[in-house]
């Protein structure tokens, strides 16, 4: 135990973080977890061990993952991207279909449905790193540099696009900001963000005629194949959000509403740990909609606390960035921290209804499932790059031969 | 292959938009909690009473309708509940993994429900099962109006066993009144029902009944299941139950008497009320009018609506005559053949008998409306309220006040009434020119059988709460004496007369004597007259004469132009029967005279005991259809009622001697030496008399005879 401690380095914030959140998830998590056992005829406590052991699998990921040298991840990084697109193909054509859009494959095995997307996201910013430390001389460029760039963004935007819009959305944001982070020409990051205005602007031209319509054009889209099918959804939710849900009764503007009432009844000091009354009526009060159930519960208080702790995050993940001397590693905490934070905030903005709704979870306090494997993967390598950062400090006399 | 960053200035270039990004973040940051806050302090008081309003609902409690009991304690009317029941097609269970739960299911329960209900095949079950799953009915209505035992059955049926949350089977309960006897007192007992105005007791003690709903504020929690909060709760009360006077054994008999005779001569409408004596207690009340297609059914109350008497008024007549000692019954009067005019219009009798002069009681026993119309015109003409004043004493002019709706008032003219003629006294005198109930008749015969003493009737003895009486009705006393003993002993010898030497002859019996008068009165219908020929016929009276237990009116109104018409040949004969059963009902232990009086057995009267499912099973058996007011198990009775066979549950106390009447000898072996009695046997086939009497004590290894037949 003493030498397993001892093997742990990295960043001793970023773990405290990490155990902080993970309390807090088993905290939330069991609260909020009482209906779906009702409905699916389980013990209380079952989603509760459950969520112990996905912390408790987490937590060896990231063990193993900070044990790893960074630099192993360059290499990675090219071949979990080059796994990545075949699998998103597949999964769009062949997916399991949970809520409409087909997101999930099921592995074989052990028979664990994971969303594709997370391990897409995950593999684009590692190659992103990897393509933004190795192109940094010719970054202004369009051809050599932009180009190069831009484009494994597009490809999986594009693929996870039809199953899951916010997503991809989300990860062509993200990318946008790194992109920038990483010295790319404004003239370029403009370009695309110009081509990405096109499809959305439909979008809200669509949700704007179907609201000034308003008659039963809202199913029609239902009609057609797998891939329209989510068309007429991402348009009911912009209506939605644009105009506000006039139907009680539509599934959206229904979950927004009860998440409303989770955060007005939470107050500034919240009713409590366990004493949730709206997580009998929001539909997903265990991930999508996880954290106004923690404003319910530790009030306006608690939620800024939380938002805080993933500010400390990424405020120390910026300082192993100013450590790291190498462009990889420094790209590496950089790109992966900033996704985690912006997600967290995607989905408190989700909660409190400045976004749309979306199906983003709160890292790590959300429960289980495959995004929380693959951002406590995210976690071990940014800890990976703190610790050999911090090996590059302790002796400064240590040089890293490989590295050259 | 990793770059080093050494380049100060790139390394800058990137530190300034880190630093920008960041504080982007943390001004999204800023925004999100300062949504969060908005939302609390602007609009918290909106969402948190949407809240309630969504999620907190007030529910009815419904209170229990109080049931309605005989005096012997069997239910005349109750609230039994009945499940409708619903299959939530959208339930999460059901459909999860593509629906394997309902696909998995569907034949097993299509085949369980076809076997049980027997109303369609498999087949068209699992068709409408899976149309129900593909529409994703969330309210599919399955079965409606399923009892208990039905619906206990349904429940353990493939899938429905799995409870709600996996089969989406929801069960709504709702009650529904049952009459457990059908048409007995069907009319005065009432109906209770939802969309209509009710009738009889349930009407009159509606209040009582109903009971006080209760109401509950819920919150409703994961799955649609709601939970109370505490401190918004009030409790239904639970209505209160009626014991009524009734007998349930002398209503069957008051009900079946009645009804076979007016089956027999297609009488138009009749009713039967047994009072007892001493308490005015009404033991019996039948109702009963024809329908078109000719069957009978409690349709209005006829006890206790006002008609012209006809000859059982005779006796009020005779009443005033001998309390003001104007004649004794022994005096004389000529009854002119028959014929007696007087002023413009002619008094004819209604039985041609071609007598002059006899006596006061034998012009009663002929029932002669002469004698009585010169008897009241004689003495009264000059003072007509001084009769007027004796129909007044004995309540004529009141209404019963038995405790139902639906009473009509009396009439009894005064000579201040417009319709007031030189012919209304005598016609008075014979039961014409008045309108008063059955009701109104048998209080007065009643009380002339009560030494006097006028007796309220009453319908109902006591008001229980869960089973403890909160209200105990007395026996009222109207009138403490409505003439001197002189008169009544000649009011008694005059009654007696009738069946001794007048026109009730032919209801005398050896064994026990009844006194009473018959009654025949042709009645208006409506625009028509008198021309259809409509008689009423009645019959009033108590039993036994010497020591008088019941007293006992029929009214039956003929059909036109019937042949038989005349109470003693109508009404008569269901006199007589009611007395001779409630009369060996009384006298139980003397089988000699029971037999003898008996009781001729036709196939209407039965009476078979045993285990509840044995005579189910034999009923099924034999294709003999029933009414069903048993419990589901134990012991129980079959007999007749209504011309129906009723299996009932037949109540087996453990200390103390059960009525073993129409029981096989191995059902009475059982029984009775389970509980600890010897038992020795007489003779072949059913119980027909025991050696301990039902209801008595019994210490264990006592021995019982039962005789068989």
């Amino acid at each position: 135990m003493d030498q397993l401690l001892n093997r742990t380095k990295g960043d001793k914030v970023i773990w405290a973080i990490v155990a902080l959140l993970a309390m807090a998830s088993l905290l939330a998590v069991y609260s909020s977890t009482g209906s779906l056992a009702y409905r699916m005829n389980k013990s209380t406590e079952s989603y509760l061990f459950k969520q112990v052991a996905f912390i408790l699998i987490g937590v060896a990921v990231i063990y193993f993952a900070h044990r790893v040298n960074y630099t192993i991840y360059s290499r990675v990084a090219l071949i979990l991207f080059l796994i990545a697109i075949p699998l998103l193909i597949y999964t769009l054509f062949f997916g399991v279909r949970l809520n409409e859009g087909s997101r999930w494959i099921r592995l074989p095995i052990i028979r664990l449905t994971f969303q594709t997307s997370d391990l897409a996201k995950l593999a684009l910013f590692m190659y992103l790193s990897r393509l933004l430390s190795k192109k940094q001389n010719v970054i202004k460029d369009f051809r050599k540099g932009f180009l190069p760039v831009i484009l494994p963004i597009g490809i999986v935007c594009v693929l996870i696009a039809p199953a899951n819009l916010s997503t991809a959305l989300l990860i062509g944001a993200t990318s946008m900001l790194l992109l920038f982070i990483g010295r790319v020409s404004v003239k370029h990051l403009f370009l695309v963000v110009v081509i990405g205005m096109i499809p959305l602007m439909l979008l809200i031209l669509a949700a704007v005629y179907q609201h000034s319509s308003e008659d039963g054009s809202r199913t029609h889209a239902a009609a057609g194949s797998k891939l329209f099918a989510r068309v007429g959804t991402w348009v009911n939710r912009m209506e939605n959000f644009m105009y506000g849900g006039k139907n009680a009764d539509d599934e959206d503007s229904y979950q927004i509403n009860q998440a409303k009432i989770a955060i007005s009844k939470g107050g500034v000091l919240g009713l409590g740990p366990g004493n949730s009354q709206t997580r009998d009526f929001l539909p997903h009060p265990y991930s999508d909609f996880i954290y106004a159930i923690i404003i319910e519960e530790y009030g306006l208080v608690g939620g800024a606390f939380i938002l805080f702790v993933y500010l400390v995050f990424l405020f120390r993940s910026i300082r192993i960035f100013r450590k790291c001397p190498y462009a990889f590693g420094a790209f590496l905490s950089l790109g992966l921290s900033f996704t985690l934070v912006i997600q967290a905030l995607a989905n408190m903005a989700v909660n409190v209804n400045l976004f749309p709704v979306t199906g983003v979870t709160l890292p790590l306090v959300s429960m289980g499932g495959s995004s929380f494997l693959f951002t406590c993967l995210a976690i071990g390598i940014i800890l990976s790059v703190a610790r050999n950062v911090d090996q590059l400090e302790g002796s400064k006399l240590v040089t890293l031969k490989n590295e050259e | 292959m990793a770059i080093k960053l050494d380049s100060l200035e790139v390394k800058r270039d990137i530190l300034w938009r880190v630093y920008l990004s960041f504080l982007i973040i943390i001004m999204i940051s800023i925004i999100i909690i300062g949504k969060a806050a908005y939302i609390q302090q602007f609009e918290g008081a909106y969402w948190r009473s949407k809240s309630d309003s969504l999620h907190q609902k007030v529910v009815q409690l419904v209170a229990e309708r109080g049931t309605i009991y005989s005096e012997d304690g069997s239910m005349l009317s109750t609230s039994i509940p009945y499940f409708d029941v619903y299959i939530d097609f959208g339930a999460d269970g059901l459909r999860e993994k593509n629906g394997k739960r309902f696909s998995d299911n569907v034949d097993s329960l299509s085949h369980h429900l076809a076997a049980f209900f027997k109303d369609q095949d498999k087949a068209a079950y699992k068709k409408q099962l899976q149309k129900g799953y593909k529409s994703r009915n969330r309210y599919y209505s399955l079965k409606k109006k399923l009892s208990f035992d039905q619906y206990k059955t349904v429940r353990n049926f493939p899938l429905i066993r799995q409870g709600r949350n996996k089969s989406g089977f929801i069960a709504e309960v709702k009650s529904t009144r049952l009459n457990p006897f059908g048409l007995l007192a069907n009319r005065t007992i009432g109906l209770a029902r939802t969309n209509a105005q009710n009738v009889g007791l349930e009407r009159t003690y509606d209040d009582l009944l109903r009971g006080e709903d209760g109401r509950k504020l819920v919150r409703f929690i994961a799955g649609g299941v709601s939970v109370p909060i505490e401190g918004y709760e009030i409790e239904p009360e639970n209505g209160r139950d009626i014991i009524t006077t009734l007998d349930v054994n002398i209503q069957d008999i008051a009900e079946n008497s009645l009804l076979k005779v007016m089956t027999e001569n297609e009488c138009e409408q009749g009713t039967c009320i047994v009072m007892e004596v001493a308490t005015g207690k009404v033991k019996a009340i039948a109702n009963l009018g024809r329908r078109a297609d000719g069957t009978y059914w409690e349709d209005l109350n006829y006890a206790i609506r006002a008609s012209e008497p006809g000859s059982t008024f005779k006796l009020a007549s005779m009443l005033s005559v001998l309390e003001d000692k104007h004649v004794t019954i022994q005096d004389r009067v000529n009854l002119e053949g028959g014929k007696w005019k007087i002023g413009r219009r002619t008094v004819y009798d209604s039985e041609h008998h071609g007598k002059y002069d006899v006596t006061i009681k034998e012009a009663f026993a002929e029932s002669s409306n002469v004698g009585m119309a010169k008897l009241v015109s004689t003495y009264y003409t000059k003072n007509p309220d001084g009769f007027i004043r004796h129909l007044r004493k004995l309540h004529f002019d009141k209404i019963s006040d038995v405790g139902v709706v639906g009473e009509t008032s009396p009439i009894i003219k005064t000579t201040a009434s417009k319709t007031w003629s030189a012919t209304t006294l005598p016609w008075m005198a014979f039961g014409y020119e008045v309108l008063v109930s059955p009701m109104q008749i048998l209080m007065l015969y009643n009380a002339v059988a009560n030494n006097g003493t006028m007796m309220k009737p009453y319908l109902v003895s006591s008001i229980q709460k869960n089973g403890i009486t909160i209200k105990e009705n007395e026996p009222i006393v109207v009138e403490e004496q409505i003439c001197t003993k002189e008169t009544l002993k000649q009011l008694r010898e005059s009654l007696e007369g009738v069946m001794t030497e007048g026109t009730g002859k032919t209801l005398q019996n050896p064994f026990y004597t009844i006194a009473g008068k018959t009654g025949t009165a042709l009645v208006a219908n409506g625009k028509r007259g008198y021309a259809d020929h409509i008689y009423q016929s009645s019959f009033a009276g108590y039993f036994p004469a010497d020591h008088p237990k019941y007293s006992c009116i029929v009214v039956i109104k003929n059909k036109p132009n019937a042949k038989k018409f005349y109470g003693a040949a109508v009404a008569g004969p269901v006199f007589k029967e009611i007395a001779d059963k409630l009369y060996a009902l009384n006298i139980q232990n003397n089988t000699v005279l029971k037999r003898a009086l008996n009781l001729k057995k036709d196939s209407t009267g039965f009476f078979y005991s045993g285990e509840v499912n044995d005579v189910k099973y034999v009923m099924n058996t034999l294709n003999v259809s029933y009414k069903d007011s048993s419990a589901n198990d134990g012991w129980s009775s079959l007999y007749s009622s209504n011309f129906q066979p009723v299996v009932n549950t037949r109540m087996m106390e453990k200390k103390v001697v059960p009525n073993l009447t129409g029981m096989g000898l191995k059902d009475a072996l059982y029984l009775l030496e389970n509980m600890g009695l010897r038992v020795a046997v007489k003779g072949k086939g059913k119980v027909a008399s025991q050696s301990l009497d039902t209801g008595s004590r019994f210490s264990k290894g006592d021995i019982l005879i039962i005789q068989l037949n």
